[in-house]
């Protein structure tokens, strides 16, 4: 199975169990649980279920098109139920038989693994899902998000795509990958990968601490525009704004322009934006519940 | 009659590390439950868990409470009846209020008089109808170390009902009959997806493999024979012991089919084998293999990456060399291991390429160059960077090695590897491999050409973890970095534990999140067993190793840390065995109440406990400590101060006395200054007579102001004399003879 048929085959598998297909974030994040259709929706009362591949980047991560591995970016499709679903570990065990990964010749096992996103001011409780030791979801109860309990409970389910199209192409090297018949995964993403590892670790035509100053700027202008954004009312594009002030702490932090002293700083301080985006959704939603 | 019990939480997969706590719970929590319906317990409770079910079971539980008998008072007697003998309206309203004739009523005594009371008689319920009670309050009671809220909720006052993972389906049996229980869902979570959990006579068994019709399809159950049965045709082991078992014979088996052994001496290798059992229902071992070329990274990578990451079980030689094979422990059948190896052997390979990466990466850096980074790490907020720290550990090292254990040969070393000792914080591989800190930074030090003092004291430095005697290193793997480590081992947790003291970060409760009590254990254990581990016997003083490491801590926080330090050594002498009223007279009372002895050195308190315990058993000394109670508190009658003479003491008993303080305690004084703690208590112990006679035949208290000073004089130099090696009022006579 290709790349792109893994995807329509969980798409298709996770649209007939009702889940509304969305589409990526057009933003840059480090994992689709930043995206407003699981950072947002999973707050409140409202039913909420939904698919979506979201492109992950995570600088440090970034090997130069090199590592058979680890990649700048690679793509996550997420879901999430809301509620959770009584039944949804066998629901997600389907989805691994759709995409032709027989339960009964594996060895699959839910280990504990649980999730926190310090950012987000969010966390939960759950597995990493292992196929014959490989872990390829990661499988989540969000107990808290945006500093705030949850209530329903969502689970959060996210497929590393790279790893389970690996498995099932039985291939070593990610870029060996078919994303499409005759065309590999090398084709589409390795020169991105390249350049925006150079990128990531400041590998450029300018020095090291002029890219931490623009950088530390750049995150302090986005920050201080969420708070304006969220002061005028608009939750949905102070988030836009919280979320480049992650990235670009993930840049600051793997180009080495980041003390670790100040790097609780700035975690602390997009953790800020985002529960205060979180509070104001929620009160915008129910502005009966703002007196409680 | 008895009937039986049979009690199936199923649960989404528990973590393997709550489970044995988890099983234990349940037995203990049913017992509870059940004693408090009143329900008799003929037959043991016996209780399992997979990870994705707890099962309690009890052959024989009676079928009724037990009844219930209550005497409810009624009015005085005296208020009861008039003077003609006849009930008042006091005594006819208690009546019909219990509903009961006026002559059924009984009289009872008590302190306050004769009162008129009702015997009622309560008939117990049967036990199919207080079950659920007894149920919802084990649900209530199982407790794991994170809950989760999964929209679940009781009808018993209590709202919503938090577990460790969600609660899928509930067994609960009773002689064969399902007991009904519910748990409710949440209004904002009720839907066609979200129901409540009704219990039920049936059972569910392995995820994926069944040997009749479709796995996963729910099984009848009635009786726990046949649950358990059924559970082994569904393959479910039910029993730990018995997926253990299986383990570690297939295990035993695959290993010497590849020609070598199954480590188990290794620590974190039985950790491991005691991990597995609790994450698999039907346990199954597969053998694959890694590249031979992988086996020129350190044994502790490779066995890192299998054994932490991977959870595989490393394969050695006879010769205890790694082969490049591994075990792996999957839950499931065998049919499939082939497939299931090599899948393994893929995953492994990938981690032990990006290991091979992080090792030739990291040997590019001299650890003096990554000694700078740590410029940008930082210990904590108010303990600046790991290279202010690095300087401050190696002067510490270098005079704990040079003054306090007199090695000045020593030094230089000592310095380098406190310097060098946190330089591998900076490498990729232990960025990846937390748990090798400090055994990266002592095999890179290897590698680097570093003297094996050197290198060996780095790699060791986090140790000792454990206050046992045993606890490692072990002197034999220090060899000759033994008083290099000891110094860099000290120097880095007391720099550790006084700064955090001076930052206010003291452990407080069952809260220590950085982990300050482990490194004053180990703190106190090197102190303790210096001599095995080192070879040095000296009785290093804590006072002056604290002053040295310059936290400059308040008069507040420095009384903090000794009592902190004092209740971790006491700790310390627990575990290994020591009484409590042995830890009171040589170490003080564990409220802090009382003397504490001047000189706080860990080896010269485990030197006075054995030789404590070597006279405890002896009549004199037993008789000597309740003797020195009156001794002790006679001594403090002493207001006016010390006489210098004791002229008017002319009584035998008074004389006798005089005569055994001399000679004793120029015995005990030399004892002690020789270090003699046993000499010591023995010529305490020969006061025994003396003091008893004195004490048979002279009154102290006499109104003679002169002369009661005198005598009390004379008790008070016996009471400070014994001070000096113990206060042994604290100890407890054994034998009351």
């Amino acid at each position: 199975m290709n790349f792109q048929d893994l995807i329509l085959k969980l798409s298709e598998f996770w649209a007939s169990q009702g889940c509304l297909l969305q589409q990526p974030l057009d933003l840059e994040v480090g994992a689709g649980t930043s995206h407003p259709e699981t950072f947002l929706r999973v707050l409140g009362p409202q039913h909420w279920s939904v698919a979506y591949v979201q492109p992950s980047r995570r600088p440090d991560d970034g090997r130069f098109g090199e590592n058979p591995n680890r990649l700048f970016k690679h793509h996550q499709l997420q879901v999430v139920l809301k509620p959770a679903p009584d039944e949804i570990q066998q629901i997600y065990l389907d989805s691994l038989e759709a995409c032709g990964i027989d339960p009964r010749q594996h060895d699959i096992r839910f280990e504990e693994d649980n999730w926190e996103s310090p950012t987000l001011g969010a966390w939960g409780i759950g597995w990493q899902v292992l196929l014959d030791s490989l872990e390829i979801t990661q499988f989540t109860y969000f107990q808290q998000v945006g500093g705030l309990d949850l209530a329903p409970i969502s689970v959060e389910i996210t497929y590393g795509l790279e790893r389970i199209a690996m498995f099932l192409q039985r291939v070593d090297n990610v870029y060996d990958l078919q994303w499409a018949p005759g065309v590999t995964y090398r084709d589409v993403r390795w020169r991105d990968e390249v350049e925006q590892s150079k990128y990531a670790f400041a590998q450029i035509a300018q020095p090291v601490e002029e890219f931490a100053r623009l950088h530390r700027e750049l995150f302090d202008r986005h920050f201080e525009f969420g708070g304006t954004l969220l002061k005028s009312g608009l939750v949905l594009p102070a988030l836009e704004q919280c979320l480049k002030c992650s990235h670009l702490f993930n840049l600051l932090d793997s180009s080495g322009g980041i003390g670790v002293t100040e790097r609780t700083a700035y975690i602390l301080r997009v953790r800020q934006l985002a529960v205060a985006i979180a509070r104001a959704y929620v009160w915008a939603e129910q502005p009966a519940e703002k007196e409680t | 009659m008895d009937r039986e019990l049979l009690l199936e939480i199923g649960c989404e997969e528990i973590p393997a590390s709550w489970l044995p706590p988890a099983v234990a719970q349940l037995a203990d929590r049913l017992e509870k439950r059940l004693a408090e319906q009143r329900l008799e317990i003929p037959s043991p409770i016996e209780t399992f868990g997979t990870p994705r079910r707890l099962t309690g079971r009890i052959a024989r539980l009676a079928e009724r409470q037990t009844d219930l008998e209550e005497v409810l008072m009624g009015p005085a007697v005296s208020a009861a009846f008039g003077a003609d003998g006849t009930p008042t309206q006091a005594a006819l309203g208690f009546a019909r209020k219990q509903g009961a004739d006026i002559h059924a009523l009984e009289r009872v005594e008590t302190p306050k008089g004769t009162y008129l009371a009702y015997r009622r008689h309560q008939r117990g319920k049967a036990t199919s109808d207080v079950l659920p009670d007894a149920l919802a309050g084990v649900l209530r009671d199982l407790s794991f170390p994170k809950q989760m809220h999964w929209d679940a909720w009781l009808d018993d006052g209590r709202g919503e009902l938090l577990f460790g993972r969600p609660i899928r389906w509930l067994l609960f049996l009773y002689g064969g009959r399902v007991v009904p229980f519910t748990i409710k869902r949440t209004d904002l979570a009720l839907s066609a997806q979200v129901q409540e959990v009704r219990t039920a006579a049936v059972t569910y068994g392995h995820r994926f493999l069944a040997t009749t019709g479709r796995s996963g399809r729910a099984i009848k159950v009635r009786t726990f024979d046949e649950y358990r049965a059924k559970l082994a045709e569904s393959f479910v082991l039910l029993d730990r012991n018995e997926r253990h078992d299986k383990i570690a014979r297939e295990l035993d088996a695959h290993a010497r089919r590849l020609g070598g052994r199954v480590g188990t001496g290794g620590s974190a290798q039985s950790a491991l084998l005691q991990e597995v059992p609790d994450l698999v229902e039907y346990p199954s071992v597969v053998a694959g293999t890694f590249a031979p070329e992988f086996l020129e990274l350190p044994e502790e990578v490779l066995a890192t990456t299998m054994i932490h990451h991977q959870h595989f079980f490393p394969v050695f030689n006879p010769e205890g060399r790694l082969l490049p094979a591994f075990l792996a422990v999957t839950n499931t059948q065998p049919d499939n291991a082939r497939v299931i190896a090599r899948n393994c052997e893929r995953v492994l390979t990938a981690r032990l390429r990006d290991a091979r990466f992080f090792w030739d990466a990291d040997r590019k850096v001299p650890l003096a160059t990554r000694v700078q980074q740590l410029e940008t790490v930082l210990v904590h907020k108010a303990l600046g960077t790991y290279r202010a720290k690095a300087e401050r550990v190696a002067a510490l090292a270098r005079w704990i090695a040079a003054e306090a254990v007199g090695r000045p040969e020593a030094a230089d070393q000592a310095e380098a590897a406190g310097r060098l000792a946190k330089a591998d914080l900076t490498t990729e591989m232990v960025r990846e491999f937390t748990q090798l800190q400090g055994t990266m930074g002592g095999i890179y030090a290897r590698e680097e050409g570093q003297s094996e003092a050197v290198w060996r004291a780095i790699y060791h430095h986090y140790l000792p973890a454990g206050v046992e005697q045993d606890a490692p290193p072990a002197r034999q793997e220090l060899g000759p970095a033994a008083i290099v480590w000891a110094a860099v081992a000290l120097a880095d947790k007391l720099d550790t534990v006084c700064g955090l003291f001076g930052a206010g970060e003291r452990p407080t409760g069952t809260r220590d999140p950085l982990g300050v009590r482990r490194q004053a254990h180990g703190i106190l254990k090197i102190l303790t067993d210096l001599p095995e581990l080192t070879g040095i016997d000296r009785a290093l003083a804590l006072n002056e190793l604290i002053n040295r490491t310059g936290a400059g801590l308040d008069p507040d926080q420095r009384r903090a840390l000794d009592q902190f330090l004092r209740e971790r050594l006491r700790y310390l002498f627990e575990v290994r065995g020591y009484a409590y009223d042995e830890l009171n007279a040589v170490l003080g009372p564990a409220d802090g109440r009382g003397a504490a002895l001047r000189p706080f050195s860990p080896l010269d308190i485990r030197r006075r406990l054995e030789a404590l315990r070597q006279v405890r058993g002896s009549a004199d000394f037993e008789a000597l400590a309740v003797a020195f109670k009156r001794v002790k508190n006679l001594a403090k009658e002493l207001k006016d101060g010390p006489t210098r003479t004791l002229g008017r003491l002319t009584e035998p008993a008074e004389v006798a006395l005089i005569g055994e303080f001399e000679a004793r305690g120029a015995q005990i004084r030399h004892a002690l200054a020789a270090g003699d703690y046993a000499q010591a208590f023995r010529a305490a112990s020969g006061f025994r007579p003396a003091v008893d006679r004195f004490f048979t035949d002279v009154f102290v208290m006499v109104d003679d102001a002169a002369l009661r000073t005198q005598r009390l004089t004379l008790v008070w130099r016996l009471h400070e004399l014994l001070l000096e090696l113990a206060d042994i009022s604290e100890i407890v006579p054994r034998t009351e003879s």
